[in-house]
């Protein structure tokens, strides 16, 4: 059974150590470490993370993100994951998080099918199972925005956040993937995983973050099952 | 992400030798400073003031009064913005250089492109070097090089389309990665015919990586130049030394410009593409009488 489900922004600049000596977006880093005491508080007996990759697999739950793929001076002894995966884990162990956690990634090339179907085996599981669903909307929503500006890419995300906002799931399954890539939204994998796994769960919603001061847009969504209880005393 | 199997350790595939452009020699231990030409109304600094044709030679004869060496002429900004088809490139481009060179017979000129049509007219209309700003996209415009005689620049730009910003690049060695792919430009230029002694490699900082890998690219520049290929760099107002400075205006960036360019020529880079002309010229000498290139111009204290 699903415990809560977030819905997690990934940008690098969420990890402290690569923005240099300016935080940057300290309220960002603040939204999504509420996001993930949230879940941790909902007493899951396993995490799990799930965000777009180059193929669908788990990574070794003690994987974490090479810091040095970005700065090369930080250099550890991490193994590399799809830095979705890594910034999910990064956020974990910032929480403190000691418990289970599964690192899932899914193909970016993967179907509404998919995704929604592992949403759905995870709700279905018998444990008690948070899932921390890493995506983000378009990355083409300015001038200066890493994709530059795609005019698309702001209605687009509108209709996104109107669907993540309002719990509609059969809106999430229905975003188009080619649209998605091409608007560098890499989010759809996380929306529609989450979709499936809260098809048919009323859920309430709480959203922490939702703002794009980089012309990418970052939305911190919290939702949990409505009637969902705490684990047998 | 960008993975490299490059094997670990310095690679020097040749000797190092003079740098032949048009009909200049420069040796080993000399310094070039490339000045920058932008023909556009819209590149990031000074906006438009090389687009008038009348100004822009004027700058021309400024930045060879000034000490460049080198003239590099561009049409399209790097920077992502409205499209500039090719024959607007070249009516930007072509009929510039011809009149620098007529201005100028013995001036090196380069045209900044990355395309192979824009490249046939800017040789024919007298250019040199043809520097392929976006990493051999397209891969005729080497051909063009060669077969004009001219010069040709290696790039790494990290698999990014031209006019595209990094999202989230990682690399697990930056460094390698730039070697792989220059030095395999490289022995494509050889390949199609570009002499030796014409050909250069560039790390381009900034393109397709962060400020970090930036960083790294130039704190590790001598592995670039160990390789034997004459290395040109390109750090002028770059978003890298804005970031470390957290300088947001490009035209505040000239003292954190001047110091990595000084840590790139100790290192052994041999080229300087480079906006501010006469600070520049003054660095580059400061660093060669340290490195005992060339002598002071005037010694007479502790020795009257």
């Amino acid at each position: 059974m699903i415990t809560a489900v977030g819905l997690c922004p990934w940008p690098p600049v969420l990890v402290r150590e690569l923005t240099g000596t300016d935080p940057v977006l300290p309220e960002l880093r603040h939204a999504c470490a509420k996001l993930v005491d949230a879940l941790i508080s909902t007493a899951p007996e396993v995490i799990f993370v799930v965000g777009p990759g180059p193929g669908t697999r788990t990574w070794a739950a003690d994987s974490h993100l090479d810091l040095s793929l970005f700065a090369p001076l930080r250099r550890t002894s991490a193994s590399s994951l799809p830095t979705p995966l890594g910034i999910g884990s990064y956020l974990l162990d910032q929480a403190q998080y000691e418990g289970r956690r599964v690192l899932q990634a899914v193909s970016t090339l993967a179907s509404v099918g998919t995704c929604a179907g592992l949403g759905h085996r995870l709700a279905t599981a018998s444990d008690r199972i948070a899932l921390l669903a890493m995506g983000d909307g378009s990355a083409r929503r300015s001038l200066k925005a890493p994709g530059y500006l795609d005019t698309r890419a702001r209605p687009f995300d509108a209709t996104v956040i109107e669907a993540l906002e309002s719990a509609d799931f059969r809106a999430l399954e229905r975003v188009s993937a080619d649209l998605a890539r091409d608007l560098m939204a890499s989010g759809r994998i996380a929306w529609q995983t989450i979709a499936g796994a809260l098809r048919s769960v009323p859920a309430t919603v709480e959203v922490l973050y939702k703002d794009d001061p980089f012309g990418v847009l970052y939305f911190a969504g919290l939702y949990r099952p409505a009637g969902a209880v705490g684990p047998e005393a | 992400m960008n993975e490299t199997p490059a094997p670990a350790g310095p690679r020097r595939v040749r000797e190092p030798g003079v740098l032949r452009l048009g009909s200049r020699s420069f040796a080993v231990t000399d310094f070039a400073v490339m000045a920058i030409v932008n023909r556009t109304p819209d590149s990031f600094y000074a906006p438009g003031k090389t687009w008038d044709h009348t100004a822009a030679l004027e700058y021309v004869d400024e930045a060879i009064a000034a000490g460049a060496h080198i003239v590099d002429i561009g049409g399209v900004p790097a920077h992502p913005g409205d499209e500039v088809a090719a024959a607007e490139e070249i009516r930007r481009t072509a009929p510039f250089i011809a009149a620098v060179r007529s201005a100028h017979p013995d001036l090196v000129i380069s045209i900044d492109t990355w395309r192979h049509e824009v490249g046939r007219e800017a040789c024919a209309a007298g250019a040199d070097l043809v520097n392929d700003s976006w990493g051999g996209w397209d891969k005729e415009l080497v051909t063009a090089a060669a077969e004009f005689g001219a010069g040709y620049v290696c790039t790494h730009v990290g698999n990014q389309p031209p006019r595209t910003r990094p999202f989230r690049v990682t690399y697990q060695d930056v460094v390698a990665e730039v070697l792989t792919w220059t030095l395999s430009l490289a022995q494509r230029a050889l390949d199609a015919g570009v002499e030796p002694a014409r050909i250069l490699i560039d790390p381009a900082h900034d393109f397709g990586k962060n400020t970090w890998h930036s960083l790294e690219i130039t704190r590790r520049l001598d592995e670039m130049v160990a390789t034997g290929w004459p290395v040109l760099v390109s750090v002028s107002d770059k978003d890298f030394i804005g970031e470390t400075l957290d300088s947001a205006d490009p035209e505040e960036r000239l003292t954190g410009t001047l110091a990595a360019m000084s840590i790139c020529a100790w290192q052994g880079a041999r080229v300087f593409r480079v906006h501010s002309i006469p600070e520049a010229v003054e660095t580059l000498k400061t660093v060669a009488a340290v490195r005992g290139d060339i002598s002071p111009e005037r010694v007479v204290r502790g020795e009257a």
